[in-house]
């Protein structure tokens, strides 16, 4: 049983036929980094807010188990969702805007443990300060009083990460957790993710589009691409040999140029078939339907027809 | 010669006590045809720079020449806005939304009386091509562009001019990884056909590796190592370079898990300490640099490096911290 299961989730928008996502799915185990990669508009965001429940109004879940430790997250009877927030966090993009502008530091980590532990104001208080400590902040006691803008970006991260494992998570979801930060205190957020990953044994879904960071973090990887799955393996599976096209693209567009044929087109979510059909350079009837993930190599799956019909997408 | 000299540069936003020093003393050159790649973390002054550069904020202190002619006053003389140009990092926000893109690309020429109105079009038409879009685009406007599109059409529009220099500011940061690929391969061929030099101004490091020829590390408004590009990458020498080079996430999976991490964050620029400014997070201080400010030396191999410790060895060492 792993840690948290996301199979077939599909979301979209209400009054529309499209979906958003389709037929999502991924696994994490304990104390284990699942990057999840795509560039902007693969539905990365979309599918970690559908995990916590956060789906924005107008757009609805419309298929689809997340499980927590073999719980289903979704009640069947009503369709909502269970509350999680002790077991599952998030940190999000842009640290400063996260937190609540109006009040001190401190106090939002300790009102956070107050709801979710039921604590009392001067034990969350005092959690709150330890939490802060335990994130490397120097001069915690300076930063528990100060208001979020008096704090750099880097130290912002660090209050939010502070903040979502004040609550002894199972899984945290961290969006582009480092993507408005500078690479050096970027190294400085990924040791700590790091760190805190195998003290506590929680499993991170890590969201980002740097195949970069990937590297640097993940120990398996899933890479979405219009709201679908294209491939998940092992890291070193999927980087040694990505079996999609759409990963082999992606890789080359961070080392060479590409086929033009493959650029410049956004994701079309209307398409009926594979969501890369209208740019991948191999394709061919079969891919006019929607293709399953399948496993290729043990460990190792990929949405792709080519591997079946024998055609493994090399030039 | 160099078509640009950049020489004791100083910006400073705001008086007396609130005064921020920005760029504290620049010295940098640019030959035709170049690329100047201007690497550095947010609010190292790398984009203050190149807008003392172009002209869109005066210097407090300090000398702009180009072409053999220093520069003054703010804006300079109109065949100096004709020959340096700027690309901004959101085409989005830079382009008139109002505009369709034959007007956005006529625009400056008209500004700048550089043309006769039946040339104008002429030029449009040419470089629209250049940057490898049709005719079929000129009664756009900006929001039927993708982001890449726009930034071509961003580009084009300081190409029109021909510019001998094109300061480009962060130019693809808002793009996906994918299209920045070709909007490189576009700077890159344009270069080859009209010898225009780029001040290419940027955070992300592996983009100025594809399309710089040298490059210059930018710390606290000052530059603490400029050098070939490859050098710079393959052997940096000051401790930021270093620290700035091993933090950037690589996709080499046998190098996993082997940066340096500095200590700390990089200070205020308004309360710098006396000395060195990357002083309480460097692995190598000593006394010297608490006390005195480095200078940027030139080394044998032609880099110029600020660094006590690589430039003075002997020296630096004499006093334990």
């Amino acid at each position: 049983m792993s840690l948290l299961e996301v199979d077939g989730l599909t979301v979209g928008l209400e009054r529309s036929p499209h979906s958003l996502l389709r037929e999502v799915g991924f696994t994490v185990e304990p104390g284990e980094v699942m990057g999840l990669v795509g560039e902007s508009g693969s539905g990365k965001t979309m599918a970690s807010l559908a995990i916590m429940g956060l789906l924005p109004s107008g757009i609805e879940q419309r298929g689809g188990t997340v499980r927590l430790e073999g719980r289903d997250l979704m009640d069947s009877g009503t369709g909502e969702i269970h509350r999680t927030a002790n077991q599952m966090t998030m940190i999000f993009q842009d640290p400063r805007s996260a937190l609540n502008p109006t009040m001190r530091i401190g106090r939002q980590i300790a009102r956070v443990i107050e709801t979710n532990q039921n604590a009392s104001r001067e034990k969350a208080r005092a959690a709150a300060l330890a939490a802060l400590s335990h994130v490397g902040i120097p001069g915690a006691k300076r930063v528990f009083r100060a208001y979020p803008h008096q704090l750099s970006g880097g130290m912002c991260q660090r209050v939010m990460i502070a903040m979502a494992l004040a609550c002894k998570p199972r899984i945290l979801i961290a969006d582009e957790p480092t993507t408005a930060l500078d690479v050096t205190i970027q190294a400085q957020i990924f040791d700590l993710i790091n760190d805190l990953v195998q003290e506590t044994g929680c499993g991170v879904l890590f969201i980002t589009h740097d195949l970069g960071a990937i590297a640097e973090m993940c120990d398996r990887v899933t890479v979405l691409y219009g709201g679908q799955v294209m491939e998940t393996g092992s890291l070193r599976g999927v980087f040694t040999q990505p079996l999609h096209p759409y990963t082999q693209f992606l890789f080359d567009a961070v080392e060479r140029e590409v086929d033009p044929r493959v650029e410049e087109k956004g994701a079309n979510f209307a398409l009926a078939g594979c969501r890369f059909g209208h740019r991948c350079p191999y394709v061919f009837e079969a891919c006019g339907q929607f293709p399953p993930l399948r496993t290729v190599i043990e460990g190792h799956r990929s949405a792709c027809f080519l591997p079946e019909e024998g055609r493994i997408g090399a030039p | 010669m160099a078509l640009l000299e950049v020489r004791g540069l100083r910006k400073s936003f705001g008086h007396g006590r609130n005064r921020v020093p920005a760029v504290r003393g620049v010295d940098l050159e640019i030959a035709p045809g170049e690329t100047l790649g201007l690497v550095g973390e947010s609010g190292c002054g790398k984009t203050t720079l190149g807008r003392v550069v172009v002209g869109l904020q005066a210097a407090t202190e300090g000398e702009i020449i180009f072409d053999g002619e220093t520069l003054d006053g703010k804006l300079g003389k109109p065949e100096y806005r004709r020959r340096v140009q700027m690309v901004f990092q959101h085409p989005s926000q830079s382009l008139n939304r109002r505009m369709r893109v034959a007007t956005t690309l006529s625009e400056p020429l008209r500004l700048l009386h550089a043309s006769a109105a039946d040339q104008v079009a002429e030029r449009v038409d040419v470089v629209l091509r250049l940057v490898g879009l049709g005719p079929d685009y000129l009664r756009r406007t900006p929001r039927q562009l993708s982001g890449g599109q726009q930034q071509r059409i961003a580009i084009a529009r300081a190409l029109m001019p021909e510019p001998d220099l094109v300061v480009l500011d962060e130019p693809t940061s808002s793009l996906d990884q994918s299209v920045r690929g070709r909007i490189i391969a576009l700077l890159r061929s344009i270069q080859d056909e009209r010898g225009v030099a780029y001040l290419f101004i940027s955070h992300d490091l592996s983009t100025v590796r594809k399309i710089a020829d040298r490059v210059a590390v930018m710390y606290l408004g000052r530059i603490v190592e400029e050098a070939p590009t490859e050098q710079v990458f393959e052997d940096p020498q000051h401790p930021y370079t270093k620290a700035l080079l091993s933090a950037v996430p690589s996709m080499d999976l046998d190098n996993r898990g082997t940066r340096i991490i500095l200590e700390g964050e990089t200070p205020s620029p308004s309360a710098l300490p006396q000395g060195c400014s990357f002083q309480d997070r460097c692995p190598l201080v000593h006394t010297r640099c608490r006390t005195e400010q480095p200078t940027l030396i030139s080394l044998p191999d032609g880099r110029r490096v600020e660094c006590f410790a690589v430039t003075s060895p002997s020296q630096a060492y004499e006093v334990n911290p």
